[in-house]
């Protein structure tokens, strides 16, 4: 019954939405938003059972029902490169390869890489299939990517000096 | 009446009611289409497309397990489209299925694989991939085990979860063909799962499965399949025990009948290990040398019924008395009120109910005429209003709770009233938490509210209560000096939650409570029932569908006990010992002399242990009762067995009073009994033989039988328990019409006059059962409690029950999955005082009051109010009746086990 200090913070975010149902996906968005590790945490899904008097299991279900929240931590950058036909004809496959090399990681929403920087995902349409093969990082879209874009871009986003 | 429609299914003309589920209906008819998602008892999924028909006039095929019957529908439920189409969708479903079984679970696919032959894995259309779907398996529930290579995603857990018990715990997690059903965060056993096992019973697959026996159980093995009444709380659920090897292997909620309809809780269904433990008593023992050794059963029956004669001899009759019990049967209890009355010439017969809803009952005769609920459980469901008071329903009469759950899924309000958080406060609209022992101010206040507000029902209170307009008067008189200002100072609720409870439940089209152990359990216990009853009356919220006061009840058998007249003051079927025309009317059945029937009240349970302590009592007969856990004041209850010249336990187990026997009887469980039980709604239900007990174990009623004859006195033979029920049917005329005939397939709640009457499920809808046939109010004032904290004990400790366990747990405890559940005593403490007496969250802490002590663990927890502490009485190493007191309420005798001050030190 004791509140910890995330506990304290969930609910801070918690009480800007009034308890209804039609609140929940609205409140876990502003709580992953809130998490530096992109990702609704044990305790913040129990916070949310206990705010909108549901039960774990249906926190859970909503979670993963929706490919936008995670579970997991992940990393500061979430990378969601487009898996589409247009991007894939286009040779997002090959990108996806390159990207995972990179970074030595398997793109999959439950891995970071060791630096703690980047997760890879790949997603559905992002609507971009004009400058084919795109990618979403966090909420900037990158689009007519070449090999030589994403290490550009990979490289701003490591020495930290790129406004995302 | 409900409206009649015709409609036709493969030509054959059918009558179903209008709005009737297509399936259900078709099935009924000896159409048995396919289906593994559909369940009577839930609403409509349509997710495994294997109940398609035509139907004529609407295009494609259709679910029929969607479709309600209108007038005129044609149906074609078999041809030869719809068969392959259902040959397909199953070889689909199989596609995705692992079909490993291991025989410990019904599996509902088999017979359809057989049926449309899909045996033979290379001639089915669609080849097995069920392997190349992610599986999970989640093993961290102490009752079951999840695999989703099994699952269907049919929905009738979920629906199971939700619809029928009302808590919601299971969800589908991930998304299309990965999905899967998840409790809590993906973790059953840290879900807010509590164990009832419904999803279990209506999987049709085997995805979620039994986790008990499950190394044993074989379904190709099971000798019978016995219905008979649950062992646990006063629901009285209907429960179908899975025997083999004479070993109760699995139990499910039968379906269909009342008062469960199919419904089970964790005791329910987990809690049978007792009946075939190792521990149970399976030879009678007697002192010798100071120590309890086997014997035979001739030597311990010539032992008892000499002791009893000599005493009586030696002492006269008030030197004996008995302990009925509320866990045995009907027939039981009634054998032994009338041993009492019949061979010791008293009437000091009682039992626990004194110490649960006697001052309840006795409020209610007072007041209405009858001691039981007046309504149906079902009831609970479709009232209007419900105020649950004192009385933790979910964790204590989990089913019923079921009925409330869904009462509020449909809109029904529900006010908790309650010095302690319980889990219904969940569900509820309005909670208020007052301080301990101050129900009757809260009580009142309402009552000035409803009064100031203009909310009585003035046509009821002139018709229908002794005095009317006058006796209101008087009530008035008195509730009007608890002005909210008054009221929110005594009891610490605050005047608008207070307000608003009492205009909703005023207002409401119609209204029930629900009262418990929290009212009945105190100094002032009647008193509170009779200002519950003031309210009732005043807004005329009683004496109509729906509408009423109920005290669910504890044991199995706790109403059906005192129906049959385990009581000092009554005969069967309620009827005073103290009237003559009735003695004599027994005494010509029980074929004895009417002078030998005592016309004095009897002794009742407190008063039976204060006189053993007094040594005025000298001998004692305890059937299936442990008053050492369950009296207050354990030290006066040992001194009071020590002072005891003899006494005679009957038990299944050797519990901490039969160590102070100096005869212990093996007696039969109730699974291994013939009979009856009246549970909370005046039902009463048949009990089976599901397993045959040891040849050294016998009947309660036989034993007593035998005592009697060897104590030369004729108490009746009788060559089964249907003889006894004949019997008691004559004595009790509110039992005339029930017989076991009758009650075969469903109960019958009393009064029951004649075996053409149908029974009766709401009382006082025509007359109250006083002797005017009107209802009486008592008005009641708000008494300050004799013991009051101090700075030696600032504490006020209130005790209570939890779900996993029961009573002292002689039964529960010997059940490995209740054990995982709960098996350790705490003490709830508030935050606040947590850090005043410097006590640790799960620190070991010594409870001290002025009649003892005993050791626990804190939990600190704001489910109690600041000054308060909670403690569970189950656990008889900490046991919580070392701390309360034996002061009694006057009108009923009961003991405040809400009550008493404590201090709590660190250890």
């Amino acid at each position: 019954m004791q509140n910890n200090k995330n506990d304290e913070n969930n609910f801070e975010i918690l009480n800007q939405f009034r308890p209804e149902r039609t609140e929940i996906l609205k409140a876990l968005h502003s709580l992953q938003n809130a998490n530096p590790q992109h990702y609704i945490s044990s305790d913040a899904m129990k916070a949310v059972a206990k705010y909108f008097n549901i039960t774990l299991g249906q926190v859970y279900g909503i979670v993963t029902y929706y490919s936008m929240f995670s579970t997991k931590p992940r990393g500061k950058y979430i990378i969601r490169l487009c898996k589409s036909p247009v991007c894939y004809m286009k040779g997002s496959f090959n990108l996806k390869n390159y990207l995972e090399e990179h970074l030595q990681l398997t793109a999959s929403t439950e891995n970071i890489s060791a630096d703690g920087l980047f997760t890879i995902e790949t997603t559905e349409c992002l609507g971009h299939c004009e400058q084919a093969p795109a990618m979403m990082v966090n909420n900037t879209i990158y689009s007519n990517l070449t090999r030589e874009k994403i290490d550009e871009i990979l490289h701003a986003l490591k020495t930290n000096n790129y406004e995302l | 009446m409900s409206e009649y429609v015709t409609i036709q299914i493969n030509d054959k003309p059918i009558v179903a009611k209008k709005g009737d589920n297509l399936l259900k209906v078709a099935r009924e008819n000896g159409f048995e289409i396919p289906g593994l998602c559909y369940h009577p008892r839930l609403s409509p999924t349509g997710a495994c497309r294997l109940c398609v028909v035509k139907i004529a006039g609407v295009q494609g095929l259709v679910m029929s397990c969607t479709v309600q019957v209108t007038d005129g529908m044609n149906v074609i439920a078999f041809d030869e489209e719809l068969e392959r189409n259902r040959r397909h969708t199953l070889a689909y479903l199989l596609a995705e299925h692992n079909e490993e079984y291991d025989a410990t679970y019904v599996d509902e696919f088999k017979p359809l694989i057989e049926k449309y032959q899909l045996l033979n894995t290379k001639e089915r259309p669609i080849q097995s991939f069920w392997q190349n779907i992610p599986r999970v398996i989640d093993d961290t529930s102490p009752v079951l085990t999840y695999d989703s290579s099994k699952c269907i995603r049919c929905f009738r857990c979920i629906k199971a979860c939700e619809e029928l018990q009302g808590k919601g715990v299971l969800s589908f997690a991930d998304r299309g063909i990965q999905k899967y059903i998840v409790a809590g965060l993906a973790n059953w056993g840290d879900s807010e799962c509590d164990g009832c096992g419904e999803c279990i019973q209506l999987c049709p697959t085997g995805a979620i499965v039994e986790k008990p026996n499950r190394e044993v159980i074989d379904v190709n093995k099971i000798q019978r399949k016995v219905i008979t009444s649950c062992p646990y709380c006063g629901v009285g659920c209907q429960i179908e025990v899975w025997v083999q090897d004479n070993k109760i292997v699995r139990i499910n909620g039968v379906e269909d009948v009342s008062p469960n309809y199919g419904r089970l809780c964790v005791k329910g269904r987990f809690g049978y290990q007792y009946a075939n433990h190792k521990e149970r008593l399976t030879q009678p023992l007697v002192r010798k040398n100071g120590k309890l050794v086997p014997t035979t059963w001739e030597e311990a029956l010539t032992i008892v019924a000499q002791k009893f004669a000599e005493i009586k001899q030696k002492y006269g009759n008030k030197a004996l008395a008995g302990y009925s019990s509320a866990k045995c049967s009907n027939e039981d209890n009634y054998i032994f009120q009338k041993f009492i009355r019949i061979a010791f010439g008293n009437n000091n017969v009682d039992y626990c109910t004194r110490l649960c809803h006697a001052s309840t009952v006795a409020a209610m005769i007072r007041s209405l005429g009858d001691g039981a609920g007046s309504n149906s459980i079902e009831d609970f469901e479709t009232t209007d209003c419900l105020i649950v008071i004192g009385n933790n329903i979910i964790e204590t009469h989990p089913v019923t709770a079921t009925f409330i759950k869904r009462g509020k899924q449909k809109g029904q309000k529900i006010i908790v009233i309650d010095p302690k958080w319980t889990p219904l406060v969940k569900y509820a609209d309005i909670f208020l938490q007052p301080r301990l022992a101050t129900d009757v101010a809260l009580l009142n206040g309402m009552m000035y509210v409803i009064i100031k507000n203009d909310l009585i029902n003035k046509s009821f209170i002139e018709q229908r209560i002794e005095g009317g307009w006058e006796t209101f008067k008087q009530l008035e008189k008195v509730v009007m000096k608890y002005t909210p200002d008054i009221v929110e100072k005594i009891t610490g609720v605050p005047e608008k939650l207070f307000s608003e409870a009492a205009i909703m439940y005023a207002t409401a089209p119609t209204a029930m409570i629900a009262t418990g152990m929290g009212m009945s359990q105190q100094t002032v216990g009647t008193n509170n029932v009779f200002a519950l009853l003031n309210m009732c009356l005043i807004t005329g919220q009683i004496g109509r569908e729906r509408c009423g006061v109920n005290p669910p009840r504890g044991q199995n058998n706790v109403q059906g006990a005192t129906d049959v007249g385990a009581s000092p003051i009554m005969y069967p079927g309620y009827i005073p010992v103290t009237n003559e025309e009735i003695r004599k009317k027994v005494a010509d059945i029980w074929q004895v002399p009417f002078e030998q029937l005592d016309p004095n009240p009897g002794l009742t349970t407190l008063e039976i242990m204060d006189a053993a302590h007094e040594r005025k009592v000298k001998a004692m007969y305890i059937m299936g009762e442990n008053p050492v856990v369950t009296d207050p004041n354990q030290l006066h209850t040992i001194e009071a067995l020590q002072n005891l010249e003899f006494l005679i336990v009957q038990d299944i187990f050797m519990t901490e009073t039969a160590a102070y026997a100096h005869v212990v009887l093996p007696a039969t469980s109730l699974f291994e009994k013939d009979g009856t039980v009246v549970n909370s709604d005046r039902r009463v239900l048949r009990l089976r033989k599901a397993i045959v007990s040891d040849k050294n174990i016998w009947p309660d009623w036989k034993i007593i039988v035998e005592i009697a004859n060897r104590m030369s006195i004729n108490i009746g033979n009788y060559n089964n328990e249907e003889e006894i029920w004949n019997e008691i049917r004559q004595v009790a005329p509110i039992m005339s019409g029930i017989s076991y005939e009758r009650i075969d397939k469903q109960g019958i709640q009393w009064p029951c006059w004649h075996e053409q009457h149908p029974g009766t499920s709401t009382l006082y809808t025509e007359k109250f059962n006083t002797l005017t046939g009107k209802a009486k109010i008592y008005p009641v004032e708000y008494q300050e409690q004799s013991e009051k904290p101090s700075v030696e004990f600032p504490l006020v400790m209130n005790s209570g029950r939890i779900l996993y366990q029961y009573h002292s747990a002689t039964m529960t405890r010997k059940s490995e999955v209740l054990n995982t559940f709960a098996n350790e005593s705490y003490v709830l403490i508030h935050p606040e005082d947590a850090q005043k007496y410097n006590i640790s969250n799960h620190a070991k802490v010594k409870v001290v009051s002025p009649r003892g002590e005993l050791t626990t663990k804190a939990i600190i927890s704001d489910e109690v109010l600041p000054g308060e502490v909670f403690m569970p009485w189950h656990f008889h190493e900490a046991p919580v009746n070392a701390l309360t007191r034996n002061e009694k309420d006057p009108i009923s005798k009961i003991a405040p086990f809400k009550y008493s001050v404590v201090r709590i030190e660190l250890v």
